[in-house]
């Protein structure tokens, strides 16, 4: 069965048919080719997936495409404003080598970025607990903290 | 992609959601958060004839507080719960609770309605619906009914929800003033599912107490507690709410978490640290 839906990615609206078994996360990829949001273990574990719906991040696996008709989503594209200029929780990433083969970095901007949203000074502990929805299998996560406590103190300075 | 065809309708009113689940009698699914119904669906393990998703409905997002009561909307957001300052004022055992459940992503998404719904025997809020003297609405195309916590929890994901029955609302009376409450929960790994969790609720005076215990049998069970507090919180107190969480859980599961006798044990441990827990919180005056 497909379905007509509308629905803003990334501040750009788009209509599209999609059939109601695919996740948003396949929609994502597959029919709107932003392939930025990664699929690691489609049943909601991992995380590399996460997008923000309606400004939250969610995980798009879990999420049927046609139930997001009408609604807001923001993918790891929608970040910078241009690809030159990186967002600073970005920046964080490459300058303290906060990823190593990247799968689940999209997912872990994605939720550093709710975090810093919600509690711009955020103890290690409070960042353990915001990533805390996505894995990684390479660095063991003290990149990724680190990063994270970078990219928060650029964020305070700049305001 | 999910292998398995379904019909997906998402109404935009609850009497329209009802009618679609009379008439699939059963062999429809709601939808609401979808943490674990999609999953299910992906793995091929749920395959519903029809999705009613819940989403598109207002008015069943919604935290409202009378004089006595906190009223919450089923579709209320894991997260909404955690945060919530009326939550956190009055039943606080609830956002304790929410706190611990999945990660942000789920909490973000996951709703109370479709937890209690599902009525895993490990999750997180049963206990708390049982010792809050929680009642859930339930809707059908006929009519709305309440059911009280204890009578609502039937067995392993078996709940008092019929074919074609929708939960709309739960309601609990606010704990604030003269109780102490207390949730604990095993788990190895944060976010999973409590391998045994308990709550506990006690009245100033310790005039009325209750305490129940999840992940102990084929759903969460209240322990009878209060005649052993009638003399007091003491050491032979808790030795005998320690014996009464043991026999509660006599049909604990047995699996790779525990065994039934690991489990019996460590609700003797939760049992006890609820109350204690709850003990310690009871307003001064």
């Amino acid at each position: 069965m497909r379905v007509p839906i509308e629905v803003t990615v990334n501040g750009k609206a788009h209509r599209v048919e999609v059939d109601t078994r695919t996740v948003l996360a396949d929609m994502i990829r597959d029919q709107l080719r932003l392939t930025g949001t990664h699929v690691g273990c489609g049943t909601g574990s991992c995380g590399a997936c996460t997008v923000m719906l309606n400004g939250r991040t969610v995980k798009s696996c879990c999420i049927l495409a046609p139930d997001v008709d009408g609604q807001e989503i923001m993918t790891i594209e929608g970040l910078a404003d241009d690809p030159r200029h990186l967002h600073p929780i970005q920046e964080a990433f490459v300058v303290n080598h906060g990823l190593q083969c990247g799968y689940c970095t999209p997912g872990m901007v994605l939720s550093a970025l709710q975090l810093l949203n919600e509690n711009p000074h955020p103890a290690e502990a409070e960042i353990r607990r915001g990533i805390a929805g996505n894995l990684c299998r390479c660095t063991g996560y003290q990149f990724i903290v680190k990063s994270i406590e970078a990219a928060a103190a650029k964020m305070a300075s700049k305001k | 992609m999910i292998s398995q065809e379904y019909e997906f309708f998402a109404p935009k009113e609850l009497a329209e959601a009802l009618a679609i689940l009379h008439r699939f009698a059963g062999k429809a699914r709601p939808l609401s958060g979808g943490m674990t119904l999609v999953p299910m669906m992906t793995l091929g393990v749920a395959q519903p004839e029809a999705i009613v998703s819940l989403n598109h409905i207002a008015g069943l997002d919604f935290i409202v507080e009378t004089p006595e009561i906190i009223r919450i909307g089923a579709m209320t957001r894991h997260r909404t719960l955690e945060t919530n300052t009326l939550i956190r004022r009055y039943l606080p055992l609830l956002s304790e609770a929410a706190s611990h459940i999945g990660d942000v992503q789920v909490r973000h998404r996951g709703t109370i309605g479709g937890s209690l719904s599902h009525a895993d025997p490990a999750a997180d809020y049963p206990p708390i619906m049982l010792v809050i003297g929680a009642r859930m609405k339930i809707a059908n195309a006929a009519g709305e009914r309440w059911v009280a916590a204890r009578d609502y929890f039937k067995g392993l994901m078996e709940t008092d929800l019929r074919p074609g029955d929708l939960l709309i609302e739960i309601e609990a009376p606010k704990l604030a003033g003269r109780f102490g409450t207390g949730y604990q929960r095993l788990h190895r790994i944060e976010g999973n599912f409590p391998i045994v969790n308990a709550a506990a609720v006690i009245e100033q005076g310790f005039r009325s107490a209750r305490l129940a215990l999840g992940g102990i049998g084929d759903r969460a069970l209240l322990v009878e507690i209060e005649k052993h507090l009638r003399n007091g919180f003491n050491d032979a107190a808790l030795d005998a709410i320690s014996d009464a969480a043991y026999a509660v859980a006599k049909d604990a599961p047995s699996d790779l978490n525990g065994d039934t006798e690991y489990r019996r044990a460590m609700a003797r441990v939760f049992a006890k640290r609820a109350v204690k827990l709850a003990a310690a919180a009871i307003p001064a005056n």
